[in-house]
């Protein structure tokens, strides 16, 4: 089984905020340097790195090996980057216990880290020609004819956080398919808006515990210590105000009640029960179980249903034996949506589950706010959310927890942790 | 036999060895056999090419064997000099295309060797270095290298080079023209080969930059500039202005005949004598060994304390490759301190000292924490906290606690009595004093403290790792102030005093100018703190308090929250691009003394501190106090130190060598 030994975070920062300034790369540095000093292990006693990240910078081609090599790990230590989209921080966790099952490795620096605000802005594929083709000629002429077969459309830029945000498949973008669950399971915009604000004020009630799940950022003269998306004056009223994003005449989702578009990685020292002496730590939790499941891409919010569903067959677990759960808050829509389901015999059919799972109680559900308040660095929240869980079961003396979330391309994750004392 | 030559059809090739040493020198036996080899090739009449170069791991030519020269007489040296440029000369008039093929130090005679050839080619690794240091030595290069460098890239790039005495990485020199290609070392000797199919090189005529106007303007704008800066104080630089310019001019012999005058002059002054002296005491402290045993390599450190000092050394250890677990115990200071060393390594990417991904991997080397960490893995932690010994304590108690029993917990206090620090720490033999002084990226000092607690193994690995980081270490035991605050305070102190009494701060400063101080004590004052200055004053006044007094004037402007330049305002005031006398605050009204009196007083004062120092044995000899003085605080190196220049003019009645 897969332990727990360490794990912290950067704070979570607003796209072109704080740390708009740093690549995922120096994100993901900052926190694994956090984690190695907390740690205080030789960093040789390291089998592997292995990091999630969604929108890898393109001058950190297998970004896990280069914050490895910044973070002072020797060159022997090998480094794989994982992507599962959404599920990319997890997949780094899942990653680490099949390769030490495999027995390739007992100790893994794991997690994902993600800069939302330097997801690139792309060129179209009609002006790389003729850019290739301006470089291509050589006489003045012919330079002249090459330059003027420019149109203003070929500057017009692709953003690549749009391009990431739509799923090529089903050709719809995440917050439609938000806006499908709303529909078919008749969530309201009143419902959507109440779950931001109680996203927002879990997270403003806990701010100092969130907070503990953080290791700073310093750059240039700034600390960097905190999650930088918590709004302190949310509301029902002020959200209704919001304009619909996706369909906006009638739809339901909006800024508001959508998870923020942040920065921000998260990290975990894993390995084999093996390796405790090695490091001279106490294990702090270990992962008892783990499932993904395929859905439909346009209802890829109900991904974790499926995931839960797969997870309890195999491990036995049920919903009621968790304490506390972690649902990844992509839409309030989509969060609502697998609520609502997961309680109702009709709809988990209608859904195409086989049965429904059972009661997502409220009171156990994000108790420290969710990706609405926090923000989601997609390569990122995974591993925060399975690093937050733990410091919750801390918290609260508690044992169990599950951390699920939706992936974009219709998957769902579902990661059972348990905490040890 | 120093020198190998070997031939490969038509080129030969002349590898330099010098015999059971491992830098390649001249002597006047290199010389010699040198001159032996030149003089077989002509003979060997199907030779069409030469190449030189070395075959030392890291070393070209180091130059001229400096104790030769600093010992050799008049006439000796008069001998030495014109043999080495007969020799150059038969090397330049050879009818081969010549080449030196460089990898690693090509510095001073080494580089006339190689200004003798048609071309140079240098390998790019790290160790490859060119320049002509001669002038930082009180002399001038004399082996044609004075005229040949002119030659070459003309009067306006080879005057600076000369009197800055600079030593180039290869891609500098490539640029100033005096080498013509960079490859790597494995490729070097087919490079070289390369250039041999060229004919001999024709020099350029520079018809514009050396007509005889422009050259007579070069020479008045080197002069006044000079003057500025060292106030004519070092008789070398005037010289070679003089040779350098003159040399463009005249005959090629005519001005290897002023070379020769020049240095022979040049050597019999004080001035060569004590730069040359300072330079052997460097390389004394680069080579100080402290017991038998080699320490170890020390690569993880942990600097606790982000102010000015603690971001410095974390800025300076990580550029010499070590990982630095930086500590503050609140994060807004750390946050500061980080952001000073963002922009140390920022303007050191500006001014090409480092590449932008030396400096990028430099920042990455450094953890910052709040965090009560395990310091367990680190081989050395140095302290920069405020200074204050209770809260000095506290910190060690916890450092003793969190890091291993081998770990060197050293203090970087600047005054502080350290074996106060040793009650609270386990295995107190790890405890020393390593201080650092400000700024510390260009201070090469380091005062190396040992406590009475102090092991040798600890004291051993400290001044190593010193070392290691390309710092010049001094032992010296644990009295109040070390050697350099001490010798410094009553100097300053005295300064404060004069500034009451009503002496204007100009007039204070200049006198210790003309002295050659590379700054004046109250300017000195404004630069380091009044703040700090004040502390280090109570530390010693609390010492020695027949003989330190805190000056009033420090208090006063403390209290002001005037601090100096941190504040912009101290007996300066400091505006941007612009600094003068504070006309908020009034010196006294009775000035009696005059600029000779102030500067006579001032430095008495230092030598007499000096010479308690080395009575109670703060460090171990005249000439460590002396080399702690000028690389501590630039104290006017011509004059070798406080106690070479009591010794010297008789200042004290005694003499100390």
């Amino acid at each position: 089984m897969l332990y727990i030994y360490q794990c912290t975070r950067t704070a979570f920062t607003k796209m072109g905020g704080a740390m708009d300034h740093l690549n995922a790369a120096d994100i993901g540095k900052s926190a694994v340097s956090s984690l190695l000093a907390n740690a205080a292990i030789d960093p040789a006693l390291i089998d592997e790195v292995i990091m999630g990240c969604v929108c890898q910078p393109a001058d950190s081609a297998n970004i896990a090996r280069v914050i490895a090599l910044r973070s002072g790990i020797p060159q022997s230590v090998i480094a794989a980057t994982v992507h599962r989209n959404c599920a990319s921080g997890m997949e780094a966790i899942t990653t680490a216990s099949e390769r030490m099952h495999a027995e390739r490795g007992k100790v893994f620096v794991v997690g994902g880290c993600e800069s939302m605000s330097n997801a690139p802005v792309l060129y179209r594929k009609s002006a790389v020609q003729k850019f290739t083709q301006l470089a291509r000629v050589r006489s003045p002429l012919a330079k002249l004819k090459a330059g003027l077969q420019f149109r203003p459309n070929d500057f017009k830029p692709l953003v690549g956080l749009r391009l990431g945000l739509t799923d090529p498949v089903s050709g719809i973008n995440m917050g439609q398919t938000a806006e499908i669950l709303a529909r078919e399971y008749e969530i309201s915009r009143a419902d959507q808006d109440a779950f931001a604000v109680r996203s927002h004020n879990n997270a403003l009630a806990h701010q100092q515990s969130l907070n503990q799940e953080i290791s700073p950022v310093y750059t240039h003269g700034n600390a960097i210590t905190s999650d930088d998306g918590i709004r302190t004056d949310s509301s029902v009223e002020k959200l209704a105000k919001l304009r619909p994003v996706f369909e906006k005449n009638t739809g339901s989702v909006t800024a508001g009640n959508s998870s923020q578009i942040t920065d921000g990685a998260a990290v975990l020292l894993v390995g084999s029960i093996r390796a405790k002496e090695q490091l001279g730590l106490e294990p702090i939790g270990r992962l008892r179980g783990y499932a993904y499941a395929g859905c439909d891409p346009s209802r890829m919010g109900l991904g974790p249903l499926f995931a839960m569903q797969k997870l309890f067959k195999e491990t036995g677990f049920s919903l009621d034996q968790a304490e506390l759960i972690e649902v990844n808050e992509a839409f309030a829509a989509q969060a609502l949506a697998c609520i609502k389901v997961s309680d109702s015999e009709a709809l988990a059919k209608k859904a195409g589950l086989e049965s429904k799972l059972g009661e997502i109680q409220l009171d156990k559900l994000n108790q420290r706010g969710g990706a609405i308040a926090l923000g989601h660095p997609v390569g990122a929240t995974g591993a925060r959310l399975v690093l937050t869980a733990l410091d919750q079961l801390r918290e609260n003396s508690q044992q169990h927890a599950l951390t699920t979330l939706c992936i974009g391309g219709g998957q769902g994750a579902a990661l059972w942790i348990e905490r040890l004392t | 036999m120093h020198l190998k030559l070997e031939t490969h059809g038509t080129i030969a090739h002349l590898i330099f060895d010098r015999k059971d040493s491992s830098a390649n020198i001249f002597d006047r036996d290199v010389l010699a056999e040198l001159d032996q080899q030149l003089g077989g090739i002509p003979k060997c009449s199907k030779l069409t090419a030469l190449i030189i170069s070395s075959n030392k791991p890291n070393i070209f030519i180091a130059g001229a064997d400096l104790k030769t020269l600093s010992t050799a007489t008049g006439e000796e040296l008069e001998s030495l000099i014109s043999l080495g440029q007969s020799v150059f000369s038969k090397l330049e008039n050879l009818h081969v295309t010549t080449i030196a093929a460089i990898h690693g130090a090509c510095v001073g005679g080494g580089l006339e060797l190689a200004l003798a050839c048609d071309y140079r080619v240098a390998s790019e690794a790290s160790c490859s270095r060119i320049g002509l240091p001669e002038t930082q030595l009180g002399i001038i290069p004399a082996w044609g290298g004075s005229t040949r460098l002119a030659a070459l890239i003309g009067l306006s790039k080879a005057l600076p080079l000369i009197l800055s005495g600079k030593i180039m990485k290869p891609k500098a020199a490539l640029k100033k023209g005096i080498i013509d290609g960079i490859c790597p070392q494995e490729h070097l000797i087919s490079y070289a080969t390369s250039f041999t199919n060229r004919p001999k090189r024709q020099l350029p005529t520079f018809l514009l930059e050396h007509n005889p106007l422009t050259v007579s303007l070069i020479r008045k704008q080197a002069q006044d500039s000079l003057y500025k800066k060292t106030r004519g104080l070092y008789p070398a630089l005037n010289r070679a202005v003089d040779v350098v310019c003159t040399g463009v001019r005249v005959s090629k012999q005519e001005s290897f005949n002023n070379e020769r005058d020049a240095i022979k002059e040049l050597s019999q002054g004080p001035e060569a004598a004590q730069l040359m002296r300072l330079f052997f005491s460097s390389e004394r402290a680069k080579k100080l060994r402290i017991g038998e045993q080699m320490p170890g390599k020390i690569d993880h450190t942990a600097v606790i304390g982000s102010g000015v000092m603690g971001s410095g050394i974390a800025y300076w250890l990580t550029t010499k490759n070590c990982h630095v677990l930086l500590k503050d115990i609140n994060s807004d200071a750390l946050a500061r301190g980080m952001g000073t060393i963002e922009s140390l390594y920022r303007s050191s990417v500006k001014r090409h000292v480092l590449s932008q991904t030396q400096a990028n991997a430099g920042f990455d080397r450094i953890t910052a924490s709040t965090v009560d960490l395990s310091l367990n893995d680190r081989e050395i932690i140095i302290e920069a906290a405020t200074e204050d010994l209770e809260l000095k304590k506290k910190i060690f108690s916890q450092l003793s606690e969190a890091s291993s029993p081998d770990t060197i917990l050293a203090t970087n206090t600047s005054a502080l009595p350290i074996h106060q620090l040793a009650a609270h720490i386990s295995h107190p033999e790890r405890l020393v004093g390593i201080h650092f002084f400000n700024p510390v990226p260009r201070m090469k000092l380091v005062e190396v403290v040992k406590a009475p607690q102090t092991s040798d193994a600890t004291l051993a690995a400290a001044v190593r790792f010193v070392q290691s980081i390309g710092k010049l270490p001094v032992v010296v035991n644990d009295s109040p102030g070390f050697v350099v605050n001490r010798i410094l305070l009553p100097y300053l102190v005295r300064a404060g005093q004069l500034f009451s009494d009503g002496h204007a701060p100009e007039i204070i400063d200049n006198c210790m100018l003309d002295f050659g101080m590379p700054m004046g004590p109250l300017r000195l004052l404004d630069e380091v703190g009044l703040d700090v200055s004040l502390h280090v004053a109570k530390t010693l006044s609390a010492a020695f308090p027949t003989r330190m007094e805190i000056p009033s004037i420090l208090t006063d402007l403390v209290a002001k929250g005037l601090l100096g330049k941190k504040s912009s305002e101290g007996f300066y005031l400091y505006e941007k691009g612009n600094t003068k006398p504070n006309p908020n605050i009034q010196p006294g009204v009775s000035p009696q003394s005059s600029a000779q009196k102030i500067q006579d007083e001032l430095t008495t004062l230092m030598s007499e501190e000096a010479a308690r120092c080395l009575d109670e044995g703060v460090a171990s000899s005249a000439a460590d106090i002396d080399f702690a003085m000028v690389m501590g605080t630039g104290y006017a190196p011509f004059r070798g130190g406080p106690l070479r220049h009591a010794h010297d003019t008789n200042l004290l009645q005694r003499s100390f060598y």
